[in-house]
């Protein structure tokens, strides 16, 4: 199985770089293959999972979108590791839900509330889905060198976008309010399975998100402010997955 | 001001900087390693000191053991005014890899004590404070010393899991060996819940002192003080590099 073609990625073992950019969106892993990487190259398309191999600061990265949800989040990130890649970090949007968050903010994701269905196939909950440590730090280190503002902290995963969303039935901000209480800054669709799967297949997920809505105040980012703030999380990732490559002994020990 | 419920301290008598063994006993000695410390108080397993160190205004307060009271004594020393802390203790081994003396740095914890229970709903991650894992983790290797950094596990029993008497306890705790936790020890997935919520910063720095997986002792009572004293050293310099770093 593991050097097979991967079942819905069609991809190979060792033809897809290990160091991996996850969004959800097909159109994003172009938008960053096109605008991002050199020597782009598409490796695979099917269904939602799109992969492209590039160079990035004269290293070797991949991008691969994983489609909206933590089942399919889990496939495409079960098959990468299977084909060798060891790096990944999601980039995406969420919705805020902490005060401190204002739309346009980029959020550097340390844990995930596991309000998925996937990874608890995987594990009881009360193991933690924790983003790793040292990509976090790198993360941080990448925003500040560029002087990119963010917040750090923990946000939610859920299987439901629009339980959660002012187009919900019931009163939905009751159902939220524990998650800002807690100090959840933002809510999304994949960081608890991949950080989950990540922890026990023994690889490195991170994850840097754009807010794109604020539940508490209902405002909207637009079209052309979320591709700005966007651009900037796609460049602290591509960054650290650079800086993985070059102190690679650094952080493996 | 009056004296807080049960550390029996005032608000602004701890630093900013906190030490947190179990042990109240353990609390003179770590308290020996500070420049001219002072005993604050002391009150059922809770024994708090105050002195300085490089400067720094830095504390100790003990536990006791277990989620139940290190999550009064967390709450009440954040009242006092600590901002920044590290838990320091033993804890059980649940991979044969680790060795006796080498640093294991928590990164989350598996939650299966009470008390964070009460704080927020299970799927809700207990993390370490990334500030703190990598200054523990940047000491660490300055000293030359092994550390571990990943996942533990904390619950609210010893003897479930220790005793000969619960066989199947290895059974029971599988799930964990094979999603490769690290260690058991009993308060940190309450701290690290209690530290995100109430906003400061809140790591954990561990020895095993036991293999969970044969229920054996793999260190002498000699070797543990020693350990504690290195680990006291460690986040000692581990708060001085965070008072040095730009704070964020």
């Amino acid at each position: 199985m593991k050097d097979m073609i991967q079942r819905h990625l069609k991809c190979e073992k060792n033809k897809v770089n290990h160091f991996v950019l996850l969004p959800g969106d097909i159109e994003r892993a172009k938008h960053i293959s096109s605008h991002f990487f050199n020597s782009s190259i598409k490796i695979s398309e099917n269904r939602e999972f799109h992969i492209y191999n590039g160079i990035y600061q004269n290293k070797p990265v991949a991008v691969c979108s994983t489609g909206i949800g933590c089942m399919s989040a889990s496939v495409a990130i079960e098959e990468l590791v299977n084909c060798g890649c060891q790096y990944f970090i999601r980039v995406g949007t969420c919705g805020a839900l902490s005060p401190k968050v204002n739309i346009g903010d980029i959020i550097i994701v340390s844990g995930a509330v596991r309000g998925d269905g996937a990874s608890k196939e995987y594990i009881p909950l009360a193991y933690p889905a924790v983003a790793d440590h040292t990509m976090v730090n790198i993360l941080k280190k990448e925003a500040e060198k560029k002087n990119i503002r963010y917040h750090a902290g923990i946000i939610r995963t859920h299987d439901a976008f629009y339980m959660e969303s002012p187009f919900a039935f019931g009163d939905w901000k009751k159902r939220t309010k524990i998650w800002t209480e807690t100090g959840v800054l933002g809510v999304e669709n994949e960081a608890s399975t991949l950080f989950v799967i990540g922890s026990l297949r023994k690889v490195k997920v991170g994850a840097v998100l754009v807010a794109v809505g604020h539940l508490l105040n209902r405002k909207k980012l637009r079209k052309e402010n979320l591709q700005n703030s966007m651009d900037k999380a796609i460049i602290i990732a591509c960054k650290t997955l650079v800086e993985l490559q070059i102190n690679k002994e650094t952080y493996n020990g | 001001m009056g004296k807080i419920h049960h550390l029996q301290i005032k608000t602004g008598e701890i630093g900013d900087f906190v030490l947190l063994p179990e042990d109240p006993n353990r609390c003179e000695n770590i308290a020996g390693q500070f420049q001219n410390p002072r005993l604050i108080a002391k009150n059922r397993e809770y024994t708090t000191y105050t002195g300085k160190y490089k400067g720094l205004k830095v504390s100790v307060t003990s536990t006791g053991m277990g989620s139940p009271s290190a999550a009064i004594a967390l709450e009440e020393i954040i009242k006092s005014g600590a901002k920044y802390c590290i838990r320091l203790g033993t804890s059980q081994k649940m991979q044969n890899y680790i060795k006796p003396g080498e640093l294991i740095i928590p990164t989350a914890a598996v939650r299966q004590d009470g008390t964070s229970l009460e704080y927020a709903p299970i799927e809700f991650p207990a993390i370490a404070d990334n500030t703190i894992v990598h200054a523990l983790i940047a000491i660490s290797r300055q000293k030359g010393l092994k550390s571990y950094e990943g996942i533990i596990m904390s619950n609210d029993t010893f003897y479930s899991d220790l005793s000969r008497l619960y066989l199947d306890s290895r059974k029971r705790e599988k799930c964990w060996t094979d999603a490769n936790v690290l260690s058991k020890d009993n308060e940190s997935s309450a701290l690290f819940t209690i530290s995100y919520i109430r906003n400061i910063h809140l790591g954990s720095l561990l020895t095993a002192t036991e293999n969970l997986l044969n229920h054996k002792k793999v260190v002498t009572d000699k070797d543990e003080k020693r350990y504690y004293h290195l680990m006291t050293e460690i986040c000692l310099e581990a708060f001085s590099k965070l008072n040095n770093s730009e704070k964020y």
